[in-house]
């Protein structure tokens, strides 16, 4: 065997080990219920804002405390706390993303990704006054 | 219904669709030409005219397209917003310099932007291809015929829809709006929508052009390629392929990290890279242009490593279109924060198919070669610089497989999900994710970038070889070891990056000056090299020890799980709120929130003055001040909230970052309400807040009040008051008094925005016991709360980042010496480098 084959060979199976690392990495995707189960532990969550629900932010007391309510997707509403800003626009948000751990009765997340309605779907006309 | 609209241009939109297909049918035209042209090539005049009409189809396909481009910049200049592309992405109050950047934030005119390089470069290709002119632009005229359908918006029958035409009405876009039952309503659309507000931002005009070249200028090697296992000629493609792949690699090179110049100057996700998708999805085709640069080298000097070669020039221009998958479709929806709004189902097809078809092509041009490929059989030696260059292609290649991996989370996941019965999600830190696996690749290819130039093809001696190097070593060791002293780098790993990067930098220099004597001309490794052992230190120096400097202490303790309490901390709070006039500490810094602009300027944003002090811990003077302006657009686009710009101080050293993450909606949360004084004569003092106000008399002419303009038949009475702070600084407000026609009372106020302090004048007139009246001078004074003016404002200090912007324009410009080396060589077949 070549000396390069035997590299390639060592480079391969250590490419291998690794992505197979890798993957332990990877988190995945839950609902509020099956993140408490495990409490602590990094997960993502996908839900809808609950506009109807008390949404605080209050920067004069804390500038990196939001709190919030969502709905997953198996429609359990919980108490979502955001170490941050409140995020712009998350009112008309279609879905959130929401990363962090299950703590008690509420969802301690550190990153929330928010999907905007489309660009086709947000298009609404202006309708000015005939001048 | 059939309804005769008033109002609508519609001749630019016709000329313009009539481009869009000519250019398109011009572009299968040149390919069929050029394609018979290789057939009949036993037949020379008979191909030589076939060539000619491919070139013509060529040249009417550029002309055309230019001709679009045109036509679309016609629209977005004049305001059709009849049109939707127009309507979408521009308004009358866009700044002309930003009508270019609305091309690029519709999905069909980054595609133009895309052809239109394609054109440029696909013109160079037919004048300089010679021998493999026919087969290289049948090849280009392919992948234009594929991006042009991206652009065709043609109907097949009423479900299947084949790109879309940037000429798409309003009305056609919307249909079904009641509006556009009514014949003249273009008087009711204003105005358009205006530009992504993120995207108004100079890099944004000229990162995307870059970009976009660098994208373009993948497929010329990739045509060489075919081209050569096409004819079975794998000597005439080697230079131009070379001179390509060095022209690809600075242009895509500088356009990521226009990128990230971008990102760390107009977005606030606090720095120059973030391993997002949409990111990782360009670097990766540069990573693997730069193996494929590599191994070309290899088999311009030996001989060796082409199948491997032809393998990544392939991969490479099908990662592009990969890249474009992944950013156009939504596919990424979940995991990127600035993915385009895809086109939905019709473009994931329709892309497929594109990469399929190169794919097809690829695969059964190595297929039919794969025996024929010349190989050298003899094993290389060990000290040969092929021989290590071919690892550090592979080790490059392996690590665009792991990003590739990462980054296509939810392409593979639904599969995994099937398989497995888990829904995987990215790393839950993804900065570390990537960073804990790259930083060996950035090790061994530091390493390797710098070695391999000290050795030779064919056969390397081992006595000199180690003499030199071991001195560099020792050098590069000192000098790491100082920094990492230094700079307090302690993680291992990194010091070990930090080790490969000092020995880049000084094993460059001393080979580029001792070895090569500094001739210009060959110096273009040596510097392309430099460059990028000072871009993976200026990474290590700045990503290692960003730190925000903003930390708020009002902040309810959370566990963030993390192993201190400091950490913690740290997780907590990034976020500081400024109340107007309290100055805060932020590392060495006093940050004072001055106030802000109050009124959005021309370019449509409000500017947050704050005031920075460093003073001397010992004698407490202030060594220091200046002004930071970060900006905001409040309510960009009809949303809520506000899209914020960083402002950042520049040291040689480091760069002081801070932009806006809140701030107080003044129309809602200012309660404050007018007082009345009364004052008299010259002298009189109105007790303020934080300071106090003193009556200075009044005066009819020469008026200081700017925003008050005298019109006819106006009296008026300017009121001058001196206004005195804590610090006892004076300044003046200008308060007017004025009667209109004789009949009725009017004023203009003054304010001062770092006091938060409204005034107003008014004249009262007073009945007395004695039936005389007199006037009365009344100043209505308003202050608003400091606790009601606020922002909330993160600061992050990057070290050294310069070092990084550094080490890029270096590299750069390596890529440029070597590739006016390749083309002033006149023979282009394993001839030097012996």
């Amino acid at each position: 065997m070549k000396k390069t084959h035997i590299v390639l060979l060592i480079l391969v199976v250590a490419a291998i080990a690794t992505i197979v690392t890798v993957f332990s990495d990877f988190s995945t995707y839950e609902t509020f219920e099956s993140a408490s189960k495990e409490p602590g532990k990094t997960y993502y969550v996908i839900g809808h804002l609950q506009t109807d629900k008390d949404m605080i932010y209050d920067p004069k007391v804390d500038p990196n405390h939001f709190t919030f309510y969502a709905k997953d997707k198996s429609g359990n509403v919980q108490k979502v706390i955001f170490n941050g800003e409140k995020p712009r626009d998350i009112e008309r948000s279609e879905q959130i993303v929401m990363m962090g751990y299950s703590e008690g009765n509420t969802f301690h997340c550190s990153r929330i990704q928010m999907k905007c309605p489309s660009k086709y779907k947000k298009d609404q006309i202006a309708v000015g006054n005939k001048s | 219904m059939d309804v005769q609209y008033i109002g609508e241009h519609l001749w630019p939109g016709r000329l313009g669709h009539f481009f869009v297909i000519t250019s398109f049918v011009a572009s299968l035209f040149s390919t069929f030409c050029y394609f018979t042209a290789v057939r009949t090539e036993n037949d020379l005049p008979n191909s030589n005219k076939w060539r000619l009409l491919g070139r013509g189809g060529f040249i009417l396909h550029t002309v055309s397209l230019i001709s679009i481009f045109v036509a679309l910049f016609y629209i977005i200049a004049n305001h059709l917003f009849e049109y939707h592309y127009a309507w979408e992405h521009s308004s009358y109050s866009l700044p002309g310099e930003y009508l270019l950047s609305c091309f690029w934030e519709g999905q069909q005119g980054s595609f133009m932007l895309w052809i239109f390089w394609h054109c440029v470069l696909g013109l160079v290709v037919m004048g300089t291809a010679k021998s493999l002119e026919t087969r290289t632009m049948t090849i280009i005229s392919l992948v234009q015929v594929a991006l042009g359908t991206m652009i065709l918006g043609f109907y097949l029958g009423d479900d299947i829809k084949i790109g879309s035409t940037p000429f798409t009405l309003l009305r056609d876009a919307m249909q079904g709006a009641p509006i556009f039952q009514q014949a003249n309503y273009m008087e009711f659309v204003k105005d358009g929508n205006g530009l992504n507000v993120l995207l108004q931002n100079y890099w944004m005009v000229i990162h995307p052009p870059v970009l976009f070249l660098g994208f373009a200028s993948t497929l010329i090697p990739f045509a060489y390629c075919i081209a050569a296992m096409w004819k079975g000629d794998y000597q005439t493609f080697v230079k131009p392929t070379l001179a390509w792949s060095l022209l690809n690699g600075a242009v895509l090179g500088t356009g990521i990290m226009m990128g990230g110049a971008w990102a760390y100057e107009s977005l606030n996700f606090g720095g120059y890279w973030a391993w997002d998708p949409v990111e990782n999805a360009s670097l990766v085709p540069w990573i693997t242009m730069i193996a494929a640069l590599h191994t070309l080298l290899i088999y311009r000097s030996t001989g060796r490593a082409l199948t491997m070669t032809m393998i990544l020039f392939a991969v490479t221009h099908l990662l592009i279109w990969y890249s474009t998958f992944l950013t156009r479709t939504g596919i990424l929806g979940k995991t990127s924060v600035h993915a385009f709004t895809g086109d939905g189902a019709a473009l994931t097809y329709h892309l497929l198919i594109v990469i399929g078809v190169l794919l097809i092509i690829s695969l059964v041009a190595l297929i039919a070669r794969w025996r024929s490929l010349p190989r050298i059989k003899s094993e290389e030696e060990t000290l040969s610089r092929e021989f290590w260059m071919f690892i550090g292609s592979v080790i490059l290649f392996l690590s665009s497989i792991q990003i590739i991996i990462t980054t296509s989370i939810p392409v593979w996941s639904p599969l995994a999900k099937w398989i497995t019965g888990k829904d995987f999600a990215p790393p839950s830190d993804v900065m570390q994710h990537y960073n804990n696996i790259q930083v060996w690749v950035a090790i061994i290819i530091g390493i390797l970038s710098a070695t391999v130039l000290y050795m030779k093809f064919k056969n390397t001696d081992g006595k000199a070889l180690g003499k030199k190097l071991g001195l560099t070593a020792l050098i590069a060791l000192l000098m790491a070891a100082g920094i990492a002293w230094g700079q307090h780098i302690t993680a291992w790993q990194y010091v070990l990056m930090l080790f490969a990067a000092c020995y880049g930098i000084v094993a460059n220099i001393y080979y580029g000056i001792v070895v090569q004597k500094a001739k210009f001309k060959k110096l273009g490794p040596s510097v392309a090299h430099l460059g990028f052992a000072t871009v993976l230190l200026g990474i290590l120096l700045s990503s290692y020890n960003k730190h925000p400097i903003s930390f708020s202490t009002a902040g309810i303790p959370m566990d963030f799980g993390k192993k201190t309490q400091e950490e913690n901390a740290k997780e907590n709070s990034e976020n500081v709120t400024l109340f107007r006039g309290i100055p805060v500490a932020m590392g060495d810094y006093f940050a004072t929130y001055i106030g802000d602009s109050d009124v959005a300027g021309k370019d449509r944003r409000i500017y947050y003055k704050v005031q920075y002090e460093r003073k001397d811990t010992v004698t407490n003077k202030v060594i220091e001040r200046f002004m930071l302006y970060p900006d905001a657009f409040i309510n960009p686009k009809g949303q809520q909230g506000l899209s914020a710009n960083p402002s950042t101080k520049h040291y040689w050293n480091r760069d002081l970052f801070t932009f806006i993450n809140a701030a107080t909606d003044r129309s809602k949360t200012d309660t404050s309400t007018y007082r009345s004084h009364i004052v008299g004569k010259p002298g009189d003092t109105i007790w303020l807040n934080n300071g106090y106000m003193v009556f200075n008399g009044t005066n009819k002419n020469d008026l200081k009040n700017k925003r008050y303009v005298p019109a006819a038949g106006d009296e008026h009475l300017e009121f001058s008051l001196k206004v005195y702070d804590l610090n006892n600084e004076v300044k003046e407000i200008n308060p007017v008094y004025i009667i209109k026609d004789r009949s009725y009372v009017s004023y203009v106020e003054d304010t001062l925005h770092e006091l938060g302090l409204f005034a107003r004048a008014n004249l009262l007139i007073k009945h007395n016991d004695a039936g005389k009246d007199t006037v009365l001078t009344e100043i209505l004074v308003r202050q608003t709360d400091p606790k009601d003016d606020f922002i909330v404002l993160k600061a992050l200090v990057f070290p050294y980042i310069n070092v990084l912007w550094l080490g890029i324009i270096v590299m750069v410009f390596g890529f440029f010496i070597s590739l006016g080396d390749v083309l002033s060589r006149k023979v282009s077949a394993r001839s030097a480098d012996k």
